[in-house]
């Protein structure tokens, strides 16, 4: 399955509170995501918290943007990446 | 009690007081691995819910070719009345279903379960597909119950899946295997490992319960041997029983089994009594399919013989109704009687095919022909015609091709140059399908050959109108319309109805393309006359064109219908091939209409059906090579490369262009105008050649946009023709007046008016089209527009006086002195356009002069150009 960066840009920032309601609004996400084959691995958020760079595992791009929409989340771009290791070379 | 399903014991009870209390159905896809307790779980909630509730009950079987309906068969059984008579009368699966909703609706609340549907045959599947929308205000809970690990791509229980959505009255529900927690739980009474125990059995509940039934705590090996040792524990006469219920898969009715086990019958309560078989109603069968599996496994080979012999000569003559065929013929071929399972398989087929249950039949047709080598040639040369068309109508046209090409090696051998040149006209047929022109071709000019010396019949009417429609394909016109002319003079002369439909189909494509009235009329003709004679394929290949022909001239509410109305004939009756096709037909219609989302969900519904024609999947991957190209996501060229594969060896003008369209836009939007010479070459010249005004236009101005200085082609549609022009609101009106707003923006956006530029840019952010989006801000900065949004790029917002980048490079031209003219040259823009930025950059830094703006910006520090 192929893996995507996608970034999202929360204007008014993007706050995900560290209890069982941050708990609940994630695991939600990861539930409608399922709906549509798509896995949320992890993501990056920069300190401002306006843009996050999330990556996710799924079949194909349209799965990752209606997963967003499920989720009322912005998409800003996708990128098909693949995994690059440096202590792989060493 | 139940480990680890209490929540979705829940769910469905949930489901079914909704149905309950307020008359909303729902139907509940249960999904899991074979032994993980879908049944248990079901049976469970009846448990529960009876007698308040009513319980039907339906089960598919694990036939090798499976009998239609078996599991509406067995509702039937227990309501009786008119569903009863109508399952009787072999009725087809949308009547089954009209009178099914009446029922649920009689006595509320019922649960209808319909237990293993990954073995359901066509027809139920269809029911199934037409119940999942019909629930809505119905009393009743609908659970149908699969193994979604034996579902591989093309499975046709997925697309039935996948069709029915996630709407409010769809309920999903995944068992998964238990956890080591609960198998500990189960393990604790018989002082076994659990670890162990979790281990082997990977949480599976049957495995778990047979490993631990075992007894004396010891666990087998493997749970095959988990089965087979506690079957050793009964008497020799009670394994007899269970040796003749493992061999009729998936229950034995109480008749059946005492002409197979005799006087041993009276052991069945032995088998009952040791929770390895279970009754229902007048059946008795495993209490697991996977047991029966292991256990008819085990039965010595002859014996096993001797018991499907023995069922061959009971179901030959069953008490009540008629012979299942299907059941004859699976016992038949595990018997190793080979004449029989000829006759049964090929009754089976018909009998499949007269209910529209067309994948099953060409199952069946394939059965027969493996034990008909002993057969007279004609009658093996008819079953493998029979089975080729019925290959056709499902989409498996090598596997048609190949049945093609046997029967017609039999008719040439047996010197019926009749049939051999019919043969190759329907090779013909095939290969078009497969995309494989040449071919094609070879084998329509062959069968106009072999037919022409023989007397005039529908045979050689119908090789004419083949060639008709190659022409009409290659949309060669007039050809087309000639050999049309032939055929349709030949098959009014000999009464031939569905040549003439065919024929008329073909003529009215084809004159569609010239004079869309006169071609609507022939088509309507032909869709009315096959409708009349009922006769599917032209019904479905006459909706196809019809839809087809709309979709050309942009008449989206006539296309859409003619291709929904066909999409609705089509699956109900299982012709596949259609099917994909005007569901192709739609994608491209959403996508020009700018509905991106519905476009790539209905080609992706295509192409995850994996295995269409090259015809079908082909005009799919270009809606969604279209649709990632336009919003920017990857994977465009990943889908456009597999659409070019396909459509080159065909080489037909109407698969070759939107390709190359798609190709072409792609690179555009990539900023890599250098491709698109190349790309649209072929299609080009041959759309100059025979192209519609609209395929001409749309490759001119791509090749127009890549910078290809070439003379504007004659006769432009209109839209293209006010692009040339420069008339930018003129394209953009009738581009919106065609309902194409994408193609409306993209004109828009090549306006120099700043009002326009914006307007453009607003709709193509409505559309979600980043790049075209991205390329027309671009241009409105470059105009020195303010306030255009850029999108995440925050270092190019910190330019001193808030220029922009490129702004920032005209200045530190201006500063060394340049002239607009020697910027524009240096910077590969267009005069004009550095003299829009300039005009920006003195707004922007409030002074009136060039050499005021190279103080300042030596104020403001901009960095010199050799930084």
């Amino acid at each position: 399955m192929p893996r995507y960066l996608v970034e999202r840009t929360f204007p008014d920032g993007l706050e995900i509170p560290i209890n069982d309601e941050g708990v609940a609004a994630c695991l939600d996400v990861v539930g409608k995501n399922a709906l549509e084959g798509v896995t949320w691995m992890h993501s990056y958020v920069r300190p401002d918290k306006k843009m996050t760079f999330c990556i996710y595992d799924g079949p194909d791009p349209e799965s990752i943007r209606k997963a967003a929409s499920r989720n009322g989340l912005p998409v800003e771009g996708i990128t098909e990446v693949r995994v690059l290791d440096p202590y792989f070379y060493a | 009690m139940l480990l680890e399903r209490s929540d979705q014991l829940a769910a469905l009870a949930q489901a079914l007081a909704e149905a309950r209390d307020r008359s909303r159905g729902t139907l509940a896809l249960v999904a899991g691995e074979a032994g993980v307790g879908k049944t248990a779980l079901v049976r469970e909630l009846a448990r529960a819910e009876e007698p308040q509730a009513r319980v039907l009950w339906g089960t598919c079987d694990a036939l090798f070719t499976p009998a239609p309906l078996a599991p509406l068969i067995d509702v039937a059984e227990q309501v009786g009345g008119s569903l009863a008579e109508l399952v009787e009368r072999e009725a087809r699966p949308y009547h089954v279903v009209a009178e099914l909703v009446e029922e649920l609706r009689a006595q509320a609340p019922t649960i209808l379960v319909l237990e293993d549907v990954h073995w359901a045959d066509e027809a139920t599947l269809d029911v199934l597909r037409l119940l999942g929308r019909k629930l809505e205000g119905v009393p009743a809970l609908a659970i149908a119950t699969y193994r979604d690990d034996e579902l591989d791509r093309t499975h046709p229980l997925r697309i039935v899946l996948g069709g029915l959505g996630s709407g409010a009255d769809v309920l999903r529900i995944e068992l998964r295997p238990l956890s080591p927690e609960a198998v500990a739980r189960l393990a604790e009474p018989h002082g076994v490992d659990a670890k162990e125990l979790h281990r082997r059995t990977a949480g599976n509940p049957f495995y778990v319960t047979e490993a631990l039934a075992g007894g004396e705590g010891e666990i087998p090996p493997t749970v095959r041997e988990a089965v087979l040792a506690r079957a050793a524990r009964l008497s020799p006469e009670a394994t007899s029983v269970l040796e003749a219920v493992a061999v009729v898969p998936p229950r034995a009715e109480l008749w059946l089994l005492e002409r197979l086990a005799g006087d041993t019958a009276d052991h069945l309560d032995e088998c009952l009594a040791s929770g390895m078989l279970s009754a229902e109603a007048h059946t008795v069968g495993f209490r697991h399919e996977l047991a029966r599996l292991a256990l008819e496994d085990h039965v010595p080979p002859a014996r096993r013989r001797d018991l499907n012999r023995a069922a061959v000569a009971a179901l030959a003559e069953p008490p009540s109704g008629a012979p299942d065929l299907a059941r004859l013929a699976h016992h038949a071929e595990a018997a190793g009687d080979g004449a029989a399972v000829l006759e049964y398989a090929a009754g089976a087929g018909e009998r499949a095919a007269s209910l529209a249950a067309h994948r099953e039949a060409a199952a069946q047709f394939a059965r027969a022909l493996r034990h008909a080598d002993g057969a007279p040639t004609s009658e093996r040369a008819a079953l493998l015609e029979r089975r080729s068309y019925e290959c056709y109508l499902t989409d498996q046209v090598e596997d048609a091709v190949e049945a093609r090409r046997a029967a017609l090696e039999l008719w040439r051998t047996a010197g019926d140059t009749l049939r051999e040149g019919d043969s190759h006209r329907w090779l013909s047929r095939l290969y078009w399908f497969l995309g494989r022109n040449a071919e094609a071709e070879g084998s329509a000019a062959e069968a106009v050959r072999l037919l022409e010396p023989l007397p005039p019949g529908p045979e050689l009417a119908m090789a004419y109108s083949n060639m008709a429609q190659l022409r009409m394909l290659a949309e060669e016109t007039e050809a087309a319309v000639e050999w049309g002319r032939r055929a349709i003079e030949l098959a009014e002369s000999l009464g031939a109805r569905d040549v003439l439909i065919h024929a008329l189909n073909n003529v009215g494509t084809a004159e569609g393309k010239v004079d869309a009235a006169v071609g609507y009329e022939k088509l309507e003709r032909s869709l009315e006359l096959a409708l009349e004679a009922d006769l599917e394929e032209h019904v479905v290949r006459a909706y196809t064109n019809l839809s087809s022909t709309a979709l050309t001239e942009h008449r989206w509410e006539t296309c859409e219908s003619y291709a929904d109305e066909g999409i609705a004939y089509a699956t109900e009756r299982d012709l596949d091939s259609w099917r994909l096709y005007m569901l192709g037909t739609r994608a491209v219609a959403a996508l020009e209409q700018g509905r991106w989302d519905e476009a790539a969900d209905t080609a992706g519904e295509v192409v995850r059906s994996g295995k269409a024609a090259a015809i079908h999947r082909a005009p799919s991957l270009v809606v969604l090579g279209h649709v990632r190209a336009r919003r920017g996501d990857p994977e465009a060229w990943l889908v456009l490369e597999e659409a070019l594969a396909l459509v080159q060896p065909i080489g037909e003008l109407q698969r070759l262009a939107p390709v190359a369209v798609a190709r072409a836009e792609a690179a555009l939007l990539e900023g890599r105008p250098e491709l698109v010479g190349e790309e649209t070459e072929a299609a080009y010249r041959l759309a100059l050649d025979r192209g519609s005004d609209f395929e001409i236009g749309e490759l001119a101005w791509l090749r127009r946009q890549a910078g290809i200085d070439e003379a504007v082609p004659e006769g432009l549609a209109n839209p293209y023709a006010l692009m040339f022009a420069g008339d930018w609101k003129g394209a953009f009106d009738a581009w919106t007046e065609l309902g194409c707003p994408y193609h409306a923006a993209r004109a828009l956006g090549c306006s120099d008016d700043e009002e326009d530029l914006r307007r453009a840019l607003a709709e193509l952010q409505r559309l979600g089209a980043r790049p075209a989006a991205a390329q027309v801000s671009r241009r409105l900065r470059a105009r020195g527009a303010r306030g255009v949004q850029r999108g995440p790029r925050p270092s190019t917002r910190s330019n001193p006086g808030g220029l922009t980048d490129r702004e920032v490079e005209v200045l530190l031209l201006v500063s060394e002195g340049l002239t607009n003219a020697e910027i524009a040259g240096r910077l590969f823009l267009s005069e004009k356009t550095v003299g829009h930025h300039v005009s920006a950059i003195l707004r922007k830094l409030e002074v009136r002069t060039r050499g005021e703006a190279s103080a300042e910006a030596v104020r403001l520090g901009i960095p010199s150009q050799d930084r």
